[in-house]
Parts: C-alpha cells; sequence; structure tokens
C-alpha cells in the first residue's frame, strides 16, 4: 500500500514539476506569431489535416496542394477550373512546333522569393526534377505516368519540352508542374519550399500551423491579405465551429449538416463517387451481376438522406466540364425487382451469387462514408448478393485500391473516390479503366484499343471519343456501380469574400481572397 | 541497495522490451507504407528502390535487428511524412501531453477529495446525492461528445471560451482540461466517497468528535490521511493511462502531444515515429516504476528484503 502511495505521489511530483517548467509552452508558442484576426491582416484558413509535406512536386496531393500551389509556387501554365481553358501564367505562350515538340514562351521580369531571376532554365530545371528524377514525385506518376521527356531551355525566355510520342494535352500536364528555383535540391524533398507565387512560407511549426507572408516582389497583383495562417482540425464540427466564432476566415470540407448556415458555401470539387467491381472474381466477374448491383443503388435517395442533398447521382467517373464527360449517359434506372431478376437469372446459370462479396470503403473519405456503405449492403442484399462491409483506413484501403492488387481476399466492391482535377478524362481513363490500370481490376482489349485512340486525339475528336469511351465501359463492362458526383462545403467568414470553384479542394488560391468593406456584409 | 535496484531494472524492464518488440511487429503486419508515400502508378522498380531505402524489403528479424542496433546508438531514424528525426519530434511532441495530463490529475485530485469528502461527511444526504449523480454521469459520458459540445456551448453558443488551438493565454487550457478530466474527477469522486464513508465511521474519528474537533478538521485532519491511500492509488492507474489517453483531446482541440502524433504514425505507417513514440513512452513509465520503487525501498527496508533473488 506504500508503494502505491509512493508511486502516485511522485506521478505527481513529476507531472507538476513538468508544468512548472514547460509552463504555458504550448499556449504561448506563438505569442509573438501572427494570430491575430483578419482585420489585423492576417487571413486563417482551417484545414481538415496538417500537410504531410510542403514540397512543390507532391503538390497534386490534396493536402499539399491546397497550400503550395499557385499561392507559394506557380506553373507555366493553369487551366481555368471554370471554362477549362488553359492561361498562361509562368509562360506567356505555348504551340507544337513538331508533332513531339512543345515550344514555351518564358515570362521575364519575374522574381523568386529568394531574389533570384526566373529563366527558362529554371523551368526545365522544374520539370526535370518533377519527371525525370529519382525524387519519386506524386506528380511524376499521376501526370506522366512512365513517360520520359526532354526539355531544354533554348534561351532565357524559350523552353522546349519533347515527348517520346505526340502529346496534344502536354501544355494540360505541365499545368501540374510547380516552379522552383535551380538551386532547389535535387537529391531530396524540401520542406519550405520558394517559388515565384504572391506569398512565401514563412514558418511551419509542426503540428500547429504554417504561416504565409506576402511576396511583396510578387510579379502579378497584389494579394489582399499579407499574411495567411493555416491551422487545422480534423473534427469538421470544431472547424465549423470556428468560423461560427470569428476564429477562421476560411474552414475546407465542413459537413452536409452544415451546408444550411448562411456561412458555408457549396460547389462542385470534381470527385466522384463509385463502386468499383472485381470482375475476375465470381460472383462478380458475370455483368449481369454488376449491371444488377448499378441498378440496385437507390442514388438519389443516398444523395438527400446521406449527404445532405449536395451531391448530384452519376452516371460516369467523370463529373461535368471534364473533357470527355458524356452529356448523354443516364444513371443507372432504380428498379429492384429488375435487378432482382438479373442476378436470379446469373443464379441458374450457376454463378456463385451467395458467395460473400467484401464492400471495402475508407474511413473519413467523405462525411457520411460509414452510412453510405451500409445503405450499398443493404441494397446489394435485396437483390440477393451476400455482402459485408470492411471499413478501412487510408494505407489498407490503398491496398485494396491499386495495383498489385490484393490475392486470396475473394470478391471486392471497392468504394472509391475519384478526383479528376486535370480537367481531361484521359487522366481517369487511364487509371481506372485501362485493364492493366494502376486502379483498374480488369478491362478488355477493344476498350483498351478506344483509349489510345482517343488519347492520340485533341479537340472536339477527343472530347467524342472519350464521351464513346466512357459509354463503352458502362455497356460492355460494367466495372463500376456509379454512386454521385459530390460537392465540397466550404465554410466562409462575413469578412471574407471568396468564391470557390471546382479546384479549390486542391488549390485554394489566397490571392483571389478579399476581405468584405465595412457595411457590405 | 544496488543489488535490489539491479533486480527492480531487470523485472520492470521484461514489460518494457515486449510493448516494444510488440509494436514493431504488429506495425509491420499493416503492410508496407510504400503505397502511401509513392505516385498511385509507380513502377515496381521504383516501389523496390523505396522499400530498399528503408528497409522495407528485409526480414521483420533483420529489420528489428537493425533498429535494435540503431536504437542503441540513439538513432531512431527520420519519419517517412516529414523527413525529420522521429526523436525529435517525439521529443517535441511529448510536454505537450504531459503538461495536459499533470495539470488534469492535479485538478481531478483535488477536485474529487473535495466532492467526495463533502458527499460523504452525511451519506444519503442531497450533497451526497448530488455528488454520486454528477460522478457517475462524469464518468460515463464519451469523451469526444463532451468536447464537441464543450466546443459548441462554451465557444460558439455563449462565447466565453475558444473553441480550439493552442495559441492564447490560459482560456485556451479550460477545454481540453475539462474534457481530459472529467472522467477521472468522475471515478476518483467515487473511490474518494466510498473510502471517507469507512473511515469516517471509524473509532478514532468517534474520539476525535467526542474531543471536540470541528467537522473540518475531522474530514481533512484525520479521515482523509487515512481514506487517501486506495485514492491515491486509482489516481497513480488513472495519471499513466492519461499519458496515451489524450488522443481525443489532441485530435478535436488541435493539441500537438503524443497520442496524436502516434495515431498520425499508425494512420501513414510512419513507423520510425511511432517506434520512438512508444519507446519514450514506455521508458517514461518503466523510469517512473523504478523511481517510486526506490523511494519505497528507502523508506521502507523490508521492501528490499522481500525482493527475490
Amino acid at each position: 500500500m506504500r508503494s502505491d502511495r509512493a508511486r502516485t505521489v511522485l506521478t505527481l511530483v513529476v507531472s507538476g514539476t513538468m508544468l512548472v517548467t514547460s509552463a504555458c509552452a504550448v499556449a504561448n508558442s506563438d505569442a509573438a506569431g501572427d494570430a491575430g484576426s483578419a482585420g489585423g491582416g492576417t487571413l486563417r484558413v482551417v484545414l481538415t489535416q496538417e500537410p504531410p509535406t510542403l514540397e512543390p512536386c507532391e503538390s497534386s496531393l490534396t493536402a499539399t496542394g491546397v497550400v503550395v500551389r499557385s499561392n507559394v509556387t506557380e506553373p507555366l501554365v493553369e487551366r481555368d477550373p471554370t471554362s477549362g481553358r488553359l492561361e498562361p501564367l509562368l509562360a506567356t505562350g505555348w504551340r507544337q512546333t513538331k508533332p513531339t515538340t512543345w515550344t514555351f514562351g518564358i515570362r521575364s521580369g519575374v522574381t523568386f522569393q529568394n531574389g533570384r531571376p526566373f529563366t527558362a532554365k529554371d523551368a526545365a530545371f522544374s520539370i526535370e526534377r518533377a519527371v525525370n528524377s529519382d525524387l519519386a514525385c506524386n506528380v511524376d506518376g499521376y501526370v506522366f505516368g512512365d513517360e520520359k521527356i526532354d526539355v531544354r531551355a533554348v534561351s532565357p525566355t524559350r523552353l522546349t519540352v519533347t515527348t517520346r510520342k505526340a502529346d496534344p494535352i502536354l501544355p494540360l500536364r505541365l499545368s501540374f508542374i510547380e516552379i522552383v528555383p535551380r538551386t532547389t535540391s535535387t537529391g531530396a524533398k524540401v520542406r519550405i519550399p520558394v517559388g515565384t507565387g504572391p506569398y512565401a512560407v514563412r514558418k511551419w511549426e509542426t503540428g500547429v500551423s504554417i504561416s504565409l507572408a506576402r511576396n511583396e516582389t510578387y510579379w502579378g497583383k497584389a494579394p489582399a491579405y499579407p499574411r495567411a495562417r493555416y491551422v487545422w482540425r480534423s473534427d469538421a464540427s470544431v472547424r465549423a465551429a470556428m468560423i461560427d466564432k470569428g476564429e477562421a476566415d476560411i474552414a475546407t470540407a465542413l459537413d452536409p449538416v452544415d451546408a444550411t448556415k448562411d456561412s458555408t458555401v457549396a460547389y462542385p470539387n470534381n470527385e466522384t463517387t463509385a463502386l468499383r467491381l472485381d470482375g475476375r472474381e465470381a460472383p462478380l466477374n458475370d455483368i449481369r451481376v454488376r449491371r444488377a448491383i448499378g441498378m440496385a443503388v437507390d442514388r438519389t435517395g443516398i444523395v438527400d438522406a446521406l449527404l445532405g442533398g449536395l451531391a448530384k447521382p452519376a452516371a460516369q467517373l467523370v463529373p461535368p466540364g471534364v473533357v470527355g464527360h458524356n452529356d448523354g449517359l443516364a444513371t443507372a434506372p432504380y428498379r429492384v425487382a429488375a435487378a432482382r431478376a438479373l442476378v436470379g437469372r446469373a443464379a441458374a446459370d450457376g454463378v456463385p451469387v451467395k458467395r460473400r462479396i467484401t464492400l471495402v470503403a475508407r474511413n473519413g473519405q467523405f462525411a457520411g462514408i460509414a452510412e453510405v456503405a451500409e445503405a450499398l449492403q443493404y441494397q446489394m442484399a435485396r437483390i440477393g448478393l451476400n455482402v459485408r462491409i470492411r471499413m478501412a483506413d487510408t494505407a489498407t484501403h490503398l491496398q485494396y485500391q491499386l495495383r498489385p492488387l490484393p490475392r486470396g481476399v475473394g470478391p471486392i466492391a471497392l468504394l472509391i473516390m475519384h478526383g479528376n482535377q486535370a480537367g481531361d478524362a484521359a487522366f481517369t481513363t487511364s487509371q481506372y479503366l485501362l485493364s492493366d490500370g494502376p486502379q483498374s481490376t480488369f478491362g478488355t482489349a477493344r476498350l483498351d484499343r478506344r483509349i489510345a485512340a482517343a488519347n492520340a486525339l485533341s479537340g472536339k475528336a477527343r472530347q467524342k471519343a472519350f464521351a464513346e469511351v466512357l459509354a463503352y465501359q458502362n455497356e460492355k463492362v460494367a466495372q463500376y456501380a456509379y454512386l454521385a458526383h459530390m460537392r465540397g462545403l466550404l465554410g466562409l467568414s462575413p469578412s471574407v469574400r471568396y468564391r470557390p470553384d471546382s479546384a479549390t479542394g486542391d488549390e485554394m488560391r489566397l490571392a483571389e481572397v478579399r476581405p468584405v468593406k465595412a457595411g457590405n456584409h | 541497495m544496488a543489488s535490489f535496484l539491479r533486480k527492480r531494472i531487470i523485472s520492470s524492464a521484461i514489460p518494457l522490451v515486449f510493448v516494444v518488440l510488440g509494436v514493431f511487429c504488429l506495425a509491420r503486419l499493416t503492410g508496407n507504407p510504400v503505397d502511401l508515400y509513392l505516385p498511385l502508378s509507380a513502377t515496381p522498380e521504383q516501389r523496390a528502390e523505396f522499400s530498399a531505402a528503408h528497409g522495407f524489403d528485409d526480414s521483420v528479424p533483420v529489420q528489428l535487428w537493425d533498429y535494435l542496433g540503431n536504437a542503441a546508438r540513439l538513432d531512431f531514424g527520420v519519419s517517412l511524412r516529414t523527413g525529420e528525426p522521429a526523436d525529435a519530434m517525439v521529443l517535441e511532441a511529448f510536454p505537450v501531453t504531459l503538461q495536459l495530463a499533470g495539470m488534469t490529475m492535479l485538478l481531478a485530485v483535488l477536485g474529487a477529495l473535495l466532492v467526495g469528502s463533502l458527499a460523504a461527511y452525511r451519506p444519503q444526504s442531497a450533497v451526497d446525492r448530488l455528488a454520486g449523480l454528477l460522478s457517475m454521469t462524469a464518468a460515463s459520458i464519451p469523451d469526444f461528445w463532451f468536447a464537441i459540445m464543450g466546443v459548441l456551448v462554451f465557444g460558439v453558443a455563449l462565447d466565453w471560451l475558444p473553441t480550439s488551438g493552442t495559441l492564447g493565454g490560459p482560456e485556451v487550457w479550460v477545454l481540453p482540461l475539462a474534457t481530459l478530466l472529467i472522467r477521472p474527477f468522475g471515478v476518483l469522486v467515487q473511490v474518494v466517497r466510498g473510502s471517507m464513508v469507512g473511515a469516517l465511521s471509524a473509532p478514532y474519528v468517534k474520539v476525535a468528535r467526542s474531543k471536540g474537533a470541528d467537522a473540518t478538521r475531522v474530514v481533512f485532519g484525520h479521515a482523509l490521511r487515512n481514506a487517501i491511500t486506495p485514492v491515491l492509488t486509482v489516481a497513480g492507474d488513472l495519471a499513466v493511462g492519461l499519458v496515451n489517453g489524450a488522443v481525443v483531446v489532441e485530435t478535436v482541440f488541435g493539441w500537438p502531444g503524443i497520442g496524436k502524433l502516434m495515431i498520425d504514425s499508425i494512420l501513414q505507417r510512419d513507423f520510425a515515429v511511432l517506434q520512438a513514440a512508444v519507446l519514450l513512452t514506455a521508458v517514461t513509465i518503466f523510469a517512473l516504476n523504478i523511481l517510486v520503487d526506490v523511494c519505497h525501498a528507502l523508506i521502507d527496508p523490508r521492501v528490499r528484503q522481500a525482493v527475490p533473488a
């Protein structure tokens, strides 16, 4: 008993000592920083998570891109998320000078945040670093695949990019390459990036906040706020509360339950949810069963009841506004009896429809995902299928999502959310529809040929060809039971003016945020 | 004394070794983190290179041997997420949790002694019933629910406190402390009350009362001193649990402590940070236990003699 008492007393003494020695070390860790209000010149943004890195070549990661892209660093070319058109940024223009070569004019008079002038050599360096180096940048895999390209700075204001095969959307691909100075490390990813953007990273206090300061030598229009500060709260209700209380000016990814508030704005975020059906395993290897699942899903009910009415039932993996989107595709009809009959016919032909299907979903991928998974399980069971749910964390979900796919796990219906931020269906089809696509379970040789043919086209012919690819996928392959084109929900303080667009979730341009003048609320 | 110390260290180190080995092996059962850190379409060669660079292509025993060898040189590796040394990240986060846990236990013990003693002084009175209701409620409330309701009520509706974060004055401590405090407080009030009811009916208390001692002296001067041992025992267990139990508070309120760091490390398969965090926590508890045992042995020689060879 004495030992217990001594143990506890010592615990308390040690705890008390720690408190005294580190008194208020946490609470005042940034007391001299920019914790001020928006009125004090600091734009305060609350994110869902701390960025894993601020490395510019990882900016295709949502959590990184939302801070870095177009705030700290800039690309040569940017895609207008509303019109879909490519606009010059650090490039002044571009043209295809040979079938496999594009030539870019490079903007002069631009300096990096470290004072170095920006030239075509920096652009060439940045592309080489992101695409041809051993850094294993995410942007390389997402945008360029295994493609190696030849980049040359012909003069300080002229750059040529040559590919092995003709690439009609090379400028679009380059819109994902953030430009960094030639002094940037090629052997390791950087922690604090330097770019040409309107803000420079001032301080990254791990676990607490990231502070930006206005780049006073910025070549474009100066942003309204001299400082910006990112914090992160994983709970959506806390993010919403920070807006309500005036502790933050912008909050990302709020829950649909907050959609009725005046302080929230919904916007299309180019994300599409669907069930990916593994067609290699019975009973999902029977197209009747896959089609039946598509017909069993009550999309409207799920959207209204579980997604707050914010989403829109989907009939394909790419949302409107993306090159290749097929306006003519209708959502699969919600017909339970017909779906049950299809499953019955498959069973009569010997398909083991009672074999257990595992519906894998990722915790926290979107608000209400657990309830959506349960609804899908019920709707699939109602047509005679045997379904169990497995909720997984990100790493486990990726094991199901990416090749090499796990073996010996039976038939898998994977709940995915795919975001096509590039604006071209090529980025979807190469990943999700090709027979050997990194995120595809199966396909057909004919579909592969159609995708390859569409990739070589441009303009209206490209749009038409990819629209036909998506229709063919639904009609002949049916690897996906689509759910909805999602919408994001942004919290906005009454003191700021900002119009989110389909790129906001991946690239929140702080320079577009303006303070609301008194009386303009 | 040296012999006693050696034996205690050896016996206490066994659980520590099991914890470290267990976390090391269990973490690797969750799979190779390559999918989280490489592009979606990374080639097999790139995946193999990543695995080799971080030693994930070796067998688990080989990885464990390397880890132990490096740890002996105080090299705990670097974070896959940030590239920073794992030990630096852990040492930065640990004081945050210690502050929270330490402050929580001080307040919980002091509050429980006061409320529990008042309840026990007149059993079945209104105060006793109210304290019983409050303590049962406090011990039963889920902490994540309490945290969110605290944010909505005291942060937004009443506008008394900040919703979250670590920047500012003492007010930033209130909601995190209250959330962390509520369950230990509820448990301790019940323990104090039960212990004090027995103590207050003991003969020595009746003697004290018969000698004219006032209520305060009877309760805090006589009964509490004898009733406190089980309270402190339970408080000790709760205190150790709080070091690792602050995950919800740190997650909801955005406090960069060890619990949040461990959760993030698990989700991101950041093995080096996870192992360093577990090791530091385990060593802290190990050292605490050794110090307690040494103190006890210094006070009571029978303890030294009782330790088997």
